[in-house]
């Protein structure tokens, strides 16, 4: 993961191109024209944006120099102002890192970096800066501590909003507690009417980022809110940068890449410049784009074994002032290489007349110039060419249904034959190819009263675009390919077109199904969580992972709709909602089956419940350039919904068992209270003596009942097991004088005492029995494990 | 107090039954056991026919209550503050109606022993004469209506909480008849000369016969059933046909409702299919209205409604009316699909049935 500091010196890019285009106006003019793209449209979403750029630059310069983040945000009422303060404990900057970082608008930005990072999320914290000076008109402070070293540096930066250079105005010693890291000051017109937002962004931050630790202060808030670290979570995985995906480029990438590259040959640029792109790949993309640029070329059946003279003596003849022997055996040869051939196309003739000619000039003394060559191959094209029609018909015959008349192919056929005989080479791209065959059809339906309807018109074309051949011919050099947009093109819709492995997925990093449990557990007072990631997936050239959580009951809020939190490469997503596919997918998953309340059976459930789906992506596709919401993308809908589901099993699985854990509970209540009530009115009643019913109880309650029995010096202690799944019991007697014959039982003498310990599995409604004999006086106390409290009577 | 004190308890014997029932509870308790309540499944599928008795009695299928469930212990809770209710009750030799001992539930300190609605306290009344052999009456539990009338040539003598009443049921008695008390076995019959029993559905008939005169001119004990009887009026029927030796018939309307009304006083109830031996009359029979009155006499009629045609199907498939004679009756009416009341008669003037109908059929079945 590149962060702020290791981007210095890049600074190609789309972005960079913008600023360029706008120098001309003033920066000032710029930021005014496009803040609402920018995030900083109303002073209470422009302190939101604000906070955002500045907590993901904090954690990407932590993340990046490998230490576990612990940001400090704090906004204070500053007179007209508010004042953001946002610290790290990240590597520091140099006085020359400085002006870049924060000062330079639009400076190397990471919109095409083939990375998951938080950068493709905003702007950059520069935006931040250019808003806070332009509004304020106060300068950005900045201190920071280098690590290793004793004192920390203070500058106060000022963008010129004419030439959009950066200057330090102030630069300073000074001293910091932090051992090391950034703090940056910017005082801004805001307002603190988005306060939920915001605390809501830095609890989902906090919630996506278990691995950092965050404080935040606002003069809302009594005392600040602290954030802590999840305790297991580690720094995220380093991720690669990898380069772009033959399937996910589009074609202004692609000319920048093929303007920019080195590589000289179309097979050298795929495989330098995109990721999963061998030898053999980049050759079925020529192939495909050479099918496209040049055409193939259509290969025939040669004529039939007694047409055989007509290759031979047409090449013969076309061959004069060799020898008659040279010339015969050159004939025979081409010939036959001829007939080895299946189907042959033009260029194939032409290498064959080219070997038999070099064959030739080997053997004797002829040298067969060109000339005499394009003869020969004219030649033997045109005898293999002289009748087409029944190679076509055969061709069409093939692919039509039985039902369509011989007069009719025969139409086709020969209607075909006649738009070949136009072209000397037959080569033709599949467009042409299919013009051909819709003007043949069509004058067949005209003329012969047949009909060819799409599919019969596509079946022919397939069927004569696999008989065709592609040709031998390079593309073209890559230089050249980037000056002609076309001819880019098609070399774009041949890479789409190729089948490619999807892109390697270590350039992700996910949070993993456990921290999202572990960041909603440590955010959440809930009653349950669960967390799911799926494997890496792939949409356009781009992989990405979708990860989902949920938590529920406790604390959260049981009126009203469920939390939906998204997130985007471990960055909230505040705004837009309703437009964002996540939203769409928690809405269309029926929730009733996992036994969430949803009104209607459709839309946002009701409940205490909240459910996160974070996209881990190289390029996650976002419906704007504000970057609030997800776009519909199929693939990624898929996954988001899979994962969902995966999280929603396992909620459902535990509201089933809570709610049977319920009922049980609730018979219990009840029969609790019954069941003393009628013993006492049946003592009053009979007018018997008292009743004890624990036993009953025990049956009643479907519980395991550990009963002791002594018949003279034998003890029996019976457990038995009223529930309808096994029991595990560990039993402990502890006896005072030594038991005898306990039948398997393990016996530990301590201190004058006997442990005996039994440990039977009792089967549903099954009763296990442990006898021993203790022949002399004793007192007994057991013990059972094993079996949870309300569902164990003891009466031993 | 009563006439067949052999198979009737006394109050004290009814106490002790129901004490039983509670100590039984209170053993399965006291043995670790899970206190259980079993009874007869009431329903159509589980009555048969006693040969012995003539009537129809419970089956062998039992549902069983347990305190397993709470619902099963509620009911037995239930039935646990009842006996002792009706203990107390007993003790004290009061009485208290059905509809009392609903309220009464209300002022039980548990709120699960009370009752939810009066038809669970009538079952679990009825679940408990079942359970210890005791009658409802024994219990002194009388329901809320009382008894239908009787008007005919008949000398009683009735116990009342003010002394014994000797009452001739034509001689001293109104235009309406002679009440039939809650218990019936408080009478004891001194004299009659009644030649049968006429058990009259509807109190527009019932009426009718006697304006006409019917019982004198016949002597006939006109009953008046009100609609379907209650234990009382068929207890008294029953005793009339035992120890008076009179012939019982029965006059309702002709729809499949009113059939059911003949089967409860001959064959018993469903219902209290446990104490069938005690009020049903095996040899009732049925006078009309039979659907072959309906086409003979062309009465005035209305069409079968889906639910009576569904009744009658349902007779088609009860125990009690598989006989050759009601099979052909339904058959008859489901094929006609009509059905005529007692008051259709009319439609041949006021007196037909006491000069023509009534005399005609009784004259058929041989008892007059």
């Amino acid at each position: 993961m590149t962060s702020y500091q290791s981007r210095l010196g890049e600074g190609e890019g789309i972005a960079e191109e913008l600023a360029e285009s706008q120098r001309a106006i003033s920066i000032a003019e710029f930021f005014e024209k496009n803040k609402h793209m920018l995030g900083f449209d109303s002073e209470a979403r422009a302190l939101v944006t604000a906070v955002k750029e500045a907590v993901d630059n904090a954690l990407d310069a932590c993340e990046e120099a490998g230490i576990l983040p612990d940001i400090y945000v704090e906004i204070q009422e500053s007179g007209d102002y508010y004042k953001l303060v946002v610290e790290d404990n990240g590597p520091g900057i140099t006085k020359e890192q400085a002006p870049k970082i924060f000062g330079k608008l639009l400076y190397g930005s990471r919109f095409h970096a083939r990375e998951q990072n938080r950068g493709q999320q905003g702007i950059g914290i520069s935006a931040a800066v250019l808003y806070s000076q332009l509004t304020s008109g106060k300068p950005a402070k900045i201190t920071s501590r280098p690590k290793g070293q004793d004192e920390a540096q203070y500058f106060e930066l000022i963008v010129d909003t004419d030439t959009n250079e950066p200057e330090i105005s102030v630069d300073e010693t000074t001293t910091w507690e932090r051992p090391h890291g950034t703090r940056i000051e910017l005082e801004m017109e805001a307002n603190m009417r988005a306060r939920s937002t915001l605390r809501d962004y830095i609890q989902d931050t906090a919630v996506v980022n278990p691995h950092a630790r965050i404080e935040f202060d606002e003069p809302g808030l009594d005392e600040s809110l602290k954030f802590e670290r999840a305790e297991r979570a580690e720094l995220p995985d380093e991720t690669e940068e990898i380069r772009p995906h033959p399937h996910g480029v589009e074609l202004g990438t692609l000319l920048k890449m093929l303007e920019a590259t080195d590589s000289y040959s179309v097979s050298g640029f795929m495989q330098e410049e995109f990721t999963r792109v061998g030898g053999k790949t980049a050759d079925s993309v020529i192939a495909n784009f050479n099918d496209r640029h040049y055409g193939r070329g259509m290969a025939w059946q040669p004529p039939k074994v007694n047409e055989d003279a007509d290759i031979e003596a047409a090449v013969e003849d076309a061959v004069a002032n060799k020898g008659a022997e040279t010339t015969a055996t050159f004939a025979a040869a081409v010939c036959d290489a001829i007939h080895d051939c299946d189907r042959v196309a033009y260029h194939e003739v032409e290498a064959i007349v080219d070997d038999a000619a070099e064959d030739a000039e080997a053997d004797g003394d002829t040298t067969f110039g060109s000339t005499v060559r394009e003869n020969a191959v004219d030649a033997a094209w045109g005898a293999v060419t002289a009748d087409l029609t029944g190679d076509l018909y055969a061709l069409v015959d093939d692919v039509t249904t039985k039902r369509k008349d011989d007069a009719a192919i025969e139409g086709l056929a020969s209607r075909l034959a006649d738009k070949f005989a136009d072209d000397g080479r037959h080569r033709l791209t599949r467009d042409e190819l299919r013009g051909y065959i819709d003007r043949a059809a069509d004058m067949t339906e005209e003329q012969d009263d047949a009909t060819y309807g799409e599919t019969a018109r596509e079946n022919v074309l397939e069927a004569l675009w696999t008989a065709a051949e592609g040709v031998p011919e390079e593309p073209p050099k890559v230089a050249d390919i980037a000056d002609d947009r076309d001819t880019a093109s098609e070399l774009l819709s041949a890479m789409r077109e190729t089948d490619i492995i999807a892109p390697p997925t270590d350039c992700l990093s996910p949070i993993s199904a456990e921290l999202v449990e572990e960041g909603l557990r440590k955010e959440f007072d809930a009653d349950f969580y669960a967390a799911s990631t799926r494997d890496a997936s792939v949409h356009g050239g781009d992989p990405f992972i979708v990860e989902a959580g949920i938590a529920y009951g406790g604390e959260l809020e049981s009126e009203g709709a469920v939390d939906v939190m998204r997130f985007a490469n471990r960055v909230p997503l505040v705004y837009q909602r309703g437009a964002c596919a996540t939203t769409d997918v928690v809405k269309s998953i029926r929730w009733r089956n996992y036994n969430l309340d949803q009104p209607g059976g459709s839309g946002i459930p009701k409940g205490p419940a909240v459910i996160m789906v974070h996209v881990a992506s190289t390029n996650v596709p976002f419906t704007s350039e504000s970057k609030d919401a997800i776009a519909n993308v199929p693939e990624m809908e898929d996954e988001i919904e899979l994962a969902i589901r995966e999280a929603a099993r396992e909620l459902k699985s535990y509201l089933n068992k809570r709610r049977s854990m319920q009922q049980r509970r609730e018979k219990q209540d009840k029969l609790a209270t019954i069941l003393p009530e009628m013993a006492e009115k049946l003592t009053e009643v009979t007018d018997n003596d008292e009743l004890h019913i624990d036993d009953s109880l025990a049956r009643i309650m479907n519980n395991v009942l550990v009963e002791r029995e002594i018949e003279d010096d034998t003890v029996r202690v019976r457990i038995e097991n009223n529930d309808d799944t096994n029991a595990d019991v560990e039993l402990t007697d502890i006896v005072t004088a030594e038991p005898q014959d306990t039948n398997g039982a393990t016996v530990v003498e301590m201190d004058g005492e006997w442990f005996v310990k039994w440990s039977p599995t009792v089967g549903a409604g099954e009763t296990a029995v442990l006898e021993y004999s203790v022949t002399d006086e004793a007192e007994f106390t057991v013990s059972v494990d094993g079996i949870e409290e309300e569902k164990l009577t003891v009466n031993a | 107090m009563s006439t067949d004190s052999d198979t009737t308890p006394d109050t004290e014997e009814a106490r002790e039954q129901l004490i039983d029932l509670a100590a039984d509870f209170y053993d399965q308790f006291a043995d670790g056991e899970v206190p259980t309540m079993t009874i007869p499944t009431r329903t159509k599928s589980n009555i048969v026919f006693d040969e012995d008795e003539q009537v129809w009695v419970y089956g062998d299928r039992n549902s069983t209550r347990s305190a397993k469930t709470v619902s099963g212990a509620e009911k037995i809770l239930k039935a646990v503050y009842t006996i002792d209710f009706l203990s107390q009750q007993l003790e004290e030799d009061r009485s208290s109606t059905l509809r009392e001992l609903y309220y009464l539930s209300e002022s039980w300190d548990l709120d699960e022993a009370q009752f939810n609605t009066q038809d669970e306290s009538n079952n679990l009344i009825e679940d408990l004469e079942i359970v210890s052999d005791v009658k409802r009456e024994d219990f002194h539990m009388r329901p809320e209506e009382s008894g239908a009338k009787v008007m005919g040539p008949l000398l009683l003598r009735e116990q009342t909480n003010r002394g014994d009443r000797e009452i001739h049921c034509q001689d001293d008695v109104g235009q309406g008849g002679y009440q039939i008390p809650n218990n019936p076995d408080t009478i004891e019959f001194l004299d009659n000369d009644a030649k049968f029993v006429l058990c009259v559905e509807t109190g527009g008939m019932r009426d009718r016969l006697v304006e006409n005169g019917f019982d004198d001119e016949y002597d006939a004990l006109v009953v008046h059933l009100g609609g379907q009887p209650a234990r009382a009026t068929r207890r008294l029927i029953k005793r009339l046909h035992d120890e008076l030796d009179l012939p019982v018939t029965v006059f309702t309307d002709g729809d499949p409702w009113s059939y059911r009304i003949f089967g409860s006083v001959s064959y018993g109830s469903i219902k209290s299919a446990h104490l069938s031996e005690y009020l049903a009359t095996p040899e009732a029979q049925f006078i009309g209205i039979r659907p072959e009155d309906i086409v003979e006499y062309e009465l005035p009629t209305d069409p079968l409604s889906d639910s009576d045609v569904n009744a009658l199907e349902s007779e088609l498939e009860d125990p009690r009316f598989q006989t050759d004679f009601w099979e052909e009756q339904i058959e008859l009416q489901l094929d006609i699909n009509k059905k005529a009341e007692q008051q259709a008669l009319a439609s041949r003037g006021l007196d037909f049935v006491t000069e023509t109908y009534l005399p005609e059929r009784l004259d058929e079945m041989g008892i007059l």
